[in-house]
């Protein structure tokens, strides 16, 4: 029975290591006045990609820092596949701080591949995988141009393939769709959907928290340090009360609906009201109401957004 | 002379380019390799690439054309200056006898300079040539000499010593034919001598060699000079430059701070190398073919020691420029900085330019060429004076080497606390204050 129970703990404990690669456990650290982090901890599985989000000044750049060992820690451990991480696993890493930084008068092509070989690459290939990503990237045509002399999104571009060049097992991306285009924002979430197939573990951070809903699987959404709340996106947005969208013809500030018992009024734009719904309502009820308000050209059950799910941790 | 210019710079960038070769090969077969050479791997890249970002810059290229220039001159016009002196034109108004002549034109000899006599009608014409530069010195009846403005007893041109050495040597030719001597009794007491002046203990200075080791302690210590700071920038603006532009945080996900400090020391201190020999080796090269007295008596010593202090003087200030690169990350803060970090520098430069035009080292540098910030200047200026034994020399190096160990471990330790902390200047106290980072 206890050799049965010892075997079923250690296949957990095989399970829980394969699951998640990337440990972060209890990480504390103030800075003077300030508690940056606040005993975070929270895992980060292989093959997905994860949102890190929380507002600004919560903590995010700190962690990430943690990781690449770029901030001392007051204590905590980090640890990937089962080891705390040093320079050997951090080789294997890649990264793109908050705060871009190139070298602005070295030349595109030549920085990437000095780059690649830092992380362990021999010179071949760094210079294929670079000439790869700019035309994966569409910029092959600046490789030989200075750092300084690219648009901002073009330095954006040079500093995520300076991240992914080596073919990284963790890719650490802060803030990375800041400052970025529609157009970009798609490209990178092509990018980091592809690496997460891959086997990569990605972990990247945002303060638009819906803006990233579609582009991760899980989030860890952390606030003043410590975690709020970290799970799958579908899980966490199907869980919870139900959410009703309503619009009503000519009805701008949707007061019927404050009249209705169980119906929380969540928030109310440009003609919309979303509903948070009691479990015992009944939704025709809902609607019988909103007619006699006027004409309905709107009635649908939406998933919870993760700004929502957010407000309600920290409330 | 060109050739050989040509020749030399050819070697170098043979040298580099294969040197850059070699550093690829290994990294070709990386597959079963251990961390640790890949540690040191690590800092041959970045070694590799300040090298290669050096050659690529301007800076280096202009910076070392105008040095090759200033020695150039340094070597070439006091060659020219004494080969090709022009002869002292002498004005001869009335007669002077064969004699007197040759009296005028030994005494030029021993002036160092060649006389070409004027024949001027009367003592009217003779001024006025003198006044218009026509004639340096006119001679009047072999009683009297005419000069343009009064000689100052500091002048020592070659003009004045000149005149000088005439008037005296008539004079004595006039007394002797007023003493109405024999002319053997007058050959006699012409070719009187100086007696030989022998002290008891040995020399320090070679007479001959002095002047010559002297001026080439010179040019070393403003080489050095211009040289050290020169290259204490390329480190200061080299490390604000990856924290300004915060390629720093990118680096240091994949390297340690040590790795990338070390790096960047090396490769611009080969740079530096490669300078400072190009420089040296064309000096020597062009003081042998002019003929300069540049290398007589103990200059090669003082070439020698030159260079090793060059060296030394590096790799001491590099650690110290480092740090403070560390701390700053805008050029308006540097200002602040560099000021108090260049002090002992310029005043380790100036006691050894005052100390080597002296004649003599002071007791004050003395002390200076043992203190590891101003002895790259101090120790230099005592070679030239052969003031030094190979021990105490050796010692002075040692003692050199073993502070910059220490200060070296600190400013790894600055570095390493400070290069990440943006934002503004980052404050000695805070570095060594644990919350505050």
């Amino acid at each position: 029975m206890n050799a049965i129970a010892a075997r079923e703990l250690l296949m957990v404990s095989i399970l829980s290591h394969v699951a998640h690669v990337l440990q972060i456990e209890d990480l504390c650290r103030r800075f003077e006045a300030l508690t940056a982090l606040d005993h975070l901890t929270f895992e980060v599985p292989a093959g997905q990609v994860v949102g890190f989000l929380g507002p600004n000044g919560a903590g995010k750049t700190t962690t990430m820092r943690a990781i690449f060992g770029l901030t001392d820690l007051d204590a905590g451990t980090i640890t990937w596949k089962g080891s705390v991480v040093g320079q050997a696993e951090r080789r294997r890493f890649g990264y793109m701080p908050e705060e871009r930084g190139l070298y602005p008068g070295m030349l595109v092509g030549e920085q990437l591949q000095y780059l690649g070989r830092l992380h362990g690459m021999t010179a071949i290939d760094a210079s294929s995988a670079t000439a790869t990503w700019l035309d994966r990237l569409g910029i092959a045509d600046r490789a030989g141009s200075k750092v300084e002399a690219l648009s901002h999104g073009n330095q954006q571009r040079v500093q995520l393939v300076a991240a992914l060049l080596h073919g990284p097992e963790l890719l650490v991306l802060d803030e990375p769709l800041a400052g970025l285009d529609p157009s970009g924002i798609d490209v990178i979430g092509e990018v980091l959907a592809e690496q997460a197939r891959s086997g990569c573990c990605v972990l990247f951070s945002s303060h638009q928290l819906d803006q990233v809903e579609d582009l991760c699987e899980s989030v860890v959404i952390i606030d003043h340090g410590h975690l709020v709340v970290a799970g799958r996106v579908d899980d966490l947005a199907s869980s919870g009360p139900r959410r009703l969208v309503v619009r009503v013809e000519g009805d701008r500030s949707a007061s019927w609906a404050d009249r209705v018992a169980g119906v929380t009024v969540s928030e109310v734009t440009g003609g919309e009201v979303r509903l948070v719904l009691d479990a015992n309502v009944d939704s025709d009820a809902v609607l019988e109401l909103a007619r006699g308000a006027g004409r309905v050209t709107k009635f649908v059950f939406e998933r919870r957004r993760l700004s929502e799910l957010f407000r309600e941790a920290v409330k | 002379m060109k050739f050989v210019v040509i020749a030399l710079a050819v070697v170098v960038a043979a040298a580099l380019k294969v040197g850059r070769r070699r550093r690829h090969r290994p990294t070709k077969r990386r597959a079963a390799r251990s961390l640790s050479s890949s540690l040191s791997s690590d800092v041959g890249l970045i070694m590799a690439r300040e090298v290669r970002e050096r050659f690529r810059g301007r800076v280096l290229k202009v910076t070392t054309l105008f040095i090759l220039i200033v020695v150039a001159a340094a070597i070439v016009i006091p060659v020219l200056h004494n080969g090709k002196a022009k002869p002292q034109e002498v004005g001869i108004v009335g007669t002077l006898s064969s004699s007197l002549r040759t009296t005028v034109s030994s005494s030029a000899k021993s002036a160092d300079v060649t006389v070409h006599f004027v024949p001027e009608s009367s003592v009217k014409k003779a001024k006025s040539d003198l006044r218009s530069g026509r004639i340096n010195v006119a001679i009047v009846d072999g009683r009297e000499l005419l000069v343009k403005s009064p000689l100052s007893s500091a002048d020592n041109s070659s003009g004045a010593q000149l005149v000088r050495s005439v008037a005296e040597n008539l004079g004595i030719a006039e007394a002797f034919q007023a003493a109405k001597l024999s002319p053997a009794q007058s050959e006699t007491l012409k070719e009187a001598k100086a007696l030989p002046i022998t002290s008891v203990e040995a020399g320090k200075k070679n007479a001959a060699g002095g002047n010559a080791s002297e001026a080439t302690s010179l040019i070393g210590i403003i080489l050095i000079f211009v040289m050290l700071n020169q290259y204490n920038t390329w480190i200061l603006m080299g490390v604000m430059e990856e924290k300004s532009s915060r390629v720093i945080e990118v680096l240091l996900s994949a390297v340690r701070p040590i790795q990338l400090l070390t790096g960047k020391v090396l490769g611009i201190g080969l740079v530096a190398l490669a300078q400072a020999s190009l420089i040296v080796a064309f000096a020597l090269i062009l003081s042998k073919a002019v003929g300069s007295s540049l290398l007589h008596g103990s200059a090669p010593l003082v070439v020698v020691s030159t260079l090793v202090w060059l060296v030394l003087g590096y790799v001491f200030y590099c650690w110290v420029y480092a740090a403070a690169g560390s701390m700053v990350e805008r050029q308006d803060q540097v200002q602040s900085l560099v000021l108090p970090l260049s002090l002992p520098m310029i005043f380790g430069y100036i006691m050894a330019l005052t100390g080597a035009s002296s004649g003599s080292p002071s007791a004050l540098l003395k002390v200076l060429a043992y203190l590891p910030p101003t002895a790259p200047f101090a120790m230099p200026v005592l070679v030239g004076f052969r003031a030094v034994t190979w021990w105490e020399f050796l010692s002075s190096a040692i003692i050199s080497v073993v502070c910059t160990i220490g200060i070296a471990r600190v400013a790894a330790t600055v570095y390493r606390r400070a290069i990440l902390r943006t934002g503004s200047r980052v404050r000695l106290r805070e570095v060594f204050n644990r919350t505050a980072r």
